[in-house]
């Protein structure tokens, strides 16, 4: 019993330390991306814009060929089951509403997560196994700074504009396949009811939640990365546990808009 | 007399304690270190020689005590303070430390480029000299990767010089090298001090490196300074652990307490 009572109070106190902790790296980086470049200590563009490129336009090929599948998939088996009321023209319906609200922001944050949140924890973790970040606090120059904020505003900016490219890939992973003469819907009956069936709203639940997917998907990797002890096996291990924590976060965070865009 | 009396002095630790937790590491430490000097830390494996060094570049905060540095308590610094007295040190770490994504050169020059507004020509200059001064001319566009260990260690030597700093510290500076590599980087460190009346702190456990450069040595043991000094009056100390470092002896196994010894096997008092 006392054993029981021990666990979950050190189980707690753990996870108030992470959250403290967490709390302590939201802050110093809001610092330093609004705060210290107004007094002049400004921001590293560059660094932002390759990691920009990293992040963004380096995932879009393994984002949009899977979101391009995911898209035939979809429409496969809404066919499967609007084929027999004869009413196939509503599989646009339910393609494009999946991928908008859905299957896009997911899909795309979940990848990004494996390519990119997992190079963030290893990345930073090598860095702190080798003196690196020691390094950069000895020649005066702030972590946060100098490899977290470029990450952050990457991060930000990149998950929504390839979540809004995977979302039109998947549309039109589902407009060929319907459009095929497997499924024979009319291309301009498929396409009128896309634009019938969507409105701008799913659009937007779509993008509000992949930017909160990014914002998880960096922050995870970054807390990850700096809880990296003991040489290559901590690295391996915390890049592992970045990964899990990542994407279950994005599932709960998921569950969590969707309830509230259902309701409002 | 008082006055340049501690203009000579640049580096003051006084009473140092630091702790883990509830594990004392370095318990009172005094020292002073004089401008142009090389002061080397001696000491065994876990003495606290490099828990006193992440202390003196601020990587760690002391429980109590004071460091001075140019007469400023470094311990009691905000950030902004403590970043303006760390562009006038520089710090060789053990493994080198270098940004692996950057060339040896953007490594060099990262500094020059983050605090002072040069011209990008300029620094490209300043990054050539720099590392010309450790044998390094003409690696500036190699990877850290590409380099060896004691090529590693130069260009880290750079890097901490790049700003031109009066104190720099060295980390196991000879550790995992080979003897002439080794040899070689004792001599840059004298050099560096020569050239440039450089104040060097040194943590490390090779006496052949101390016996090459150390003008003062102070020797750790248990977290305590054990000997102070000259490496000649070191010598001549009659302490035990100081004689068995320079015969490098192994500690002598009959020595233990047996009644210690059962007590830690046991866990009982």
């Amino acid at each position: 019993m006392t054993s029981v009572v021990g666990y979950s109070g050190r189980a707690a106190l753990d996870a108030l330390h992470a959250g403290g902790m967490v709390c302590v790296l939201i802050v110093d980086t809001l610092n330093w991306l609004f705060v210290q470049p107004l007094r002049g200590k400004g921001l590293r563009l560059r660094s932002t814009v390759e990691h920009f490129v990293e992040f963004g336009v380096r995932s879009m090929p393994i984002v949009g060929l899977i979101c391009f599948l995911v898209g035939v998939i979809i429409a496969m088996q809404s066919a499967y089951t609007l084929e027999k009321w004869g009413a196939t023209k509503f599989i646009a319906n339910l393609v494009g509403i999946s991928a908008l609200r859905e299957l896009a922001p997911l899909m795309t944050a979940v990848l990004i997560t494996g390519r990119c949140g997992s190079a963030i924890t290893a990345e930073i973790g090598t860095m702190k196994v080798a003196e690196e970040i020691d390094a950069l606090h000895v020649m005066g120059l702030n972590p946060t700074k100098f490899l977290i904020v470029p990450k952050f505003l990457a991060m930000l900016v990149a998950v929504p504009c390839v979540t809004v490219l995977a979302m039109f890939i998947m549309i039109l992973g589902g407009f060929l396949l319907s459009c095929s003469p497997l499924v024979g819907v009319d291309p301009v009956i498929y396409y009128e009811q896309t634009v019938n069936s969507l409105v701008a709203k799913d659009m937007v639940t779509g993008v509000v939640k992949s930017i909160f997917f990014g914002i998880t998907i960096c922050w995870v990797g970054i807390y990850r990365g700096f809880q990296v002890e003991g040489g290559a096996e901590g690295v391996g291990r915390k890049t592992t546990s970045s990964v899990v924590t990542s994407i279950f976060l994005i599932i709960l965070l998921d569950l969590v808009w969707t309830t509230l865009f259902y309701f409002a | 007399m008082a006055a340049s009396n501690d203009n000579d002095i640049i580096i003051e630790v006084r009473d140092l304690v630091v702790k883990y937790g509830d594990r004392t590491v370095l318990d009172g430490i005094n020292f002073q270190v004089r401008r142009g000097e090389i002061f080397v830390i001696l000491g065994g494996s876990g003495c606290g020689k490099s828990t006193l060094l992440r202390n003196l570049v601020g990587l760690m905060r002391p429980y109590s005590g004071r460091i001075l540095i140019n007469g400023q308590d470094f311990t009691a610094m905000n950030d902004e303070e403590r970043t303006d007295a760390r562009k006038r040190m520089g710090m060789c770490f053990q493994g080198s430390a270098l940004f692996g994504s950057m060339s040896v050169g953007d490594n060099v020059a990262l500094p020059l480029r983050e605090h002072t507004r040069l011209e990008e020509s300029t620094i490209e200059i300043m990054t050539k000299i720099k590392l010309e001064l450790v044998g390094l001319g003409g690696f500036g566009d190699f990877l850290p990767a590409e380099l060896s260990g004691g090529m590693k260690k130069r260009a880290s030597l750079a890097r901490a010089m790049a700003m031109d700093p009066e104190i720099i510290f060295y980390d196991e500076p000879s550790a995992g090298l080979d003897p002439i590599v080794a040899a070689g980087l004792d001599g840059l460190i004298r050099k560096m001090q020569h050239t440039f009346n450089l104040t060097s702190v040194v943590v490390t456990h090779e006496m052949e490196s101390v016996k090459q450069i150390a003008d003062t040595v102070c020797m750790l043991e248990r977290g305590r300074i054990v000997g102070l000094g000259a490496l000649e009056e070191l010598r001549a100390l009659d302490y035990p652990y100081v004689q068995q470092f320079f015969a490098r002896r192994a500690q002598d196994e009959s020595q233990i307490d047996s009644a210690e010894y059962l007590r830690s096997l046991t866990g009982l008092e």
